[in-house]
């Protein structure tokens, strides 16, 4: 199953919640490749086990089985400060709700993880203009989140998730609080970036925009891949 | 660190309401704490100066044993050379020199036993203020002998009124013969303190060594610092210069060990206070940073999962538990200083109260030492720190999963 080329794979990935001592299995035994440049959707109804697996490939919990490898190595062996590391820079985040940290200026927000690498400021203050430039809200550089609209935000969103050029956007529901011509633009803009930058993304979601956007659509049923579907 | 430092202090301000009251919980201990503090020692001081500048004096020189067992024999050995080597002392405000028998006063009506003390008019003004309580009568004048100042109380026991004439007996030192002379009441003095206003009277100092026998020879020299501190000092090189040939010199700690007991309780005091309040002040603080934390889950959640480090997030708390310290710490002086101020212009009235074998005789105010501005607010800050130490672990063990998933 292992891609020599695949950024994430999984082998055989189970997770078990216990609710008041009774197991219930949220992902039953999924196992698949993601490779380079792909803009792929999961797709499934509620409680088909969506955001339990981008939480797990993604390292933010604990497989019960099975195996999560990037770029061929275990996430199992990491803890601690190096799976932190390990999100911070391999993985880009954008939430339903944008989740920005309203404190902080546009431009804080989106050099916040360069931060954390220890990128000099002269440097993410370059990324950070190009990134505000792509995402067309360089204008808003100084701007507090409550003062955007909800689809800036989410640009916000998305140009933080890029600006460390990560190996892997992970979309969870991205559109999920806009309205649908804002979502289709994010969307479009989104698909856009993929092209030109080959990262990757992997959206969980319900929404027909993105499975329509989408050049591979898994389905999940019941915490299993029902369908993987690679459009022509 | 500067970027957390900079997060801490916007994220405080998200719910400005709370932080205000916070900052004011922790800012009221700390005013109470400092307030408590400068009082205590307003006290303290006033207690110390209302017995020492009464009569006792800030330290005193006796001959060795004369202490322990009044016996008029035991006098300061090398009087004049001790007198000459204190009023050359740089540490040495005033002293006066004082004979002390015990002696029984006779007047037509009424006798009664009495600590005769000798005093040289002239430098007992500057140590005790037998002069300032004279409630009839007159301070000694001129250079009539027979002169004698008496206690309000005794005054009435003995039925007696300035110009009276009373009759002194005292034992003589050696022989131990009875030496009686008559006086003439030259002035009533009111203490308020019941033991010298019934139990003592003053005389020339020549003349009680005439009727003790002891020729030049005196019992006790008091002594008032420039610096009142000093008194307490046991290590300060004073006593060791004036406990030599035959006599020794002790401070008020060690002639009033309750006094000194008293003050030393008045730091405990102050100690439990900043326990309690600082014990209220924690659950402020953690209440804060917990509902902060709590409202805020997702937020670290999100902070997690983008790769901020679990010692992230706990230097997070910290700074804000710090940003916190400082709000209050600066509402805390800030009231506090208002509180002394204020006090510093009314004081405190107790005079007449006794404690600790001292009456109140000055309004009470707040004596301020710079190291409470430095101590308190200090403590205060690495408390809050401490206090916030709590909540920071428990959000470096947050797993965004669940914080996601709790949140949602």
């Amino acid at each position: 199953m292992e891609n020599q080329n695949s950024i994430i794979s999984t082998e055989d990935v189970k997770k078990i919640y216990k609710d008041n001592g009774v197991e219930v299995p949220a992902v039953r035994g999924i196992s698949m490749t993601i490779t380079p440049g792909e803009f792929t959707a999961v797709v499934g109804p509620s409680g088909s086990g969506k955001t339990t697996f981008l939480n797990i490939i993604s390292g933010l919990d604990n497989p019960s089985g099975g195996k999560v490898l990037l770029k061929g190595k275990p996430l199992s062996e990491m803890k601690g400060k190096e799976l932190s590391d390990f999100r911070r820079d391999h993985i880009g985040f954008i939430f339903q709700a944008y989740n920005l940290i309203p404190v902080l200026t546009v431009e804080e927000n989106v050099e916040y993880i360069m931060l954390l690498q220890g990128i000099p400021k002269k440097e993410r203050r370059l990324r950070v203009l190009e990134i505000l430039r792509k995402v067309g809200l360089e204008e808003y550089i100084d701007r507090l989140p409550p003062k955007l609209s909800g689809g800036q935000q989410q640009r916000v969103a998305i140009a933080r998730a890029m600006v460390s050029k990560p190996d892997l956007i992970l979309a969870d529901e991205p559109t999920a609080n806009l309205d649908s011509k804002t979502g289709a633009e994010l969307l479009d803009m989104m698909r856009e970036l993929n092209r030109t930058t080959g990262m990757t993304f992997l959206f969980s979601t319900h929404d027909k925009m993105i499975m329509d956007r989408a050049r591979r659509v898994i389905t999940l049923q019941d915490g299993l891949v029902v369908k993987d579907e690679v459009k022509g | 660190m500067w970027f957390y430092m900079k997060l801490a202090w916007r994220n405080i301000f998200r719910n400005k309401r709370r932080t205000v009251i916070a900052g004011i919980a922790i800012g009221v201990g700390l005013a109470a704490l400092l307030f408590t503090a400068a009082l205590m020692e307003g006290m303290n001081i006033n207690m110390i100066q209302s017995v020492t500048s009464s009569f006792l004096g800030e330290a005193e020189i006796h001959g060795k044993g004369f202490r322990e067992t009044q016996e008029v024999e035991k006098t300061i050995a090398n009087p004049d050379q001790l007198t000459t080597e204190l009023s050359r002392d740089p540490v040495v405000e005033k002293f006066t020199p004082r004979t002390l028998s015990i002696g029984m006063i006779t007047s037509p009506a009424e006798a009664n036993a009495v600590v005769l003390v000798g005093v040289a008019p002239e430098s007992e003004k500057y140590l005790s203020k037998i002069d300032e309580s004279i409630a009839a009568g007159k301070f000694f004048e001129g250079t009539n002998p027979g002169d004698i100042l008496i206690g309000s109380k005794l005054a009435e026991l003995l039925e007696v009124a300035p110009g009276d004439r009373i009759v002194v007996t005292v034992t003589q030192a050696n022989s131990g013969d009875l030496n009686q002379e008559m006086f003439r009441v030259s002035g009533i003095y009111r203490f308020g303190v019941p033991e010298m206003d019934s139990g003592m009277a003053f005389i020339r100092l020549q003349t009680a060594q005439k009727m003790l026998g002891i020729g030049n020879g005196i019992h006790q020299i008091a002594v008032k610092f420039n610096d009142i501190r000093i008194a307490s000092q046991g290590n300060h090189p004073f006593w060791e210069k004036y406990s030599g040939a035959n006599n020794e010199a002790v401070g008020w700690p060690i002639l009033l060990p309750q006094m000194k007991t008293a003050v030393d309780m008045s730091w405990i005091s102050i100690l439990i206070t900043a326990v309690i309040l600082m014990g209220l002040v924690t659950f402020g603080i953690i209440n804060t940073l917990f509902m902060s934390f709590y409202e805020r889950m997702f937020e670290f959640s999100i902070l997690g999962a983008i790769g901020t480090r679990p010692g992230g997030l706990r230097k997070l708390i910290i700074f804000e538990a710090a940003a916190l310290g400082i709000i209050g710490i600066i509402l805390g002086v800030l009231l506090g200083s208002i509180a002394l101020l204020i006090l510093n212009n009314t004081g405190l009235d107790y005079r007449g109260i006794e404690y600790a074998g001292a009456t109140f005789k000055e309004l009470i105010y707040p004596a301020v030492h710079i190291w409470h501005y430095i101590v308190f607010p200090i403590g205060v800050f690495v408390f809050t720190i401490v206090v916030g130490l709590y909540p920071a672990w428990v959000a470096s063990r947050l797993r965004p999963a669940d914080g996601l998933r709790r949140s949602l």
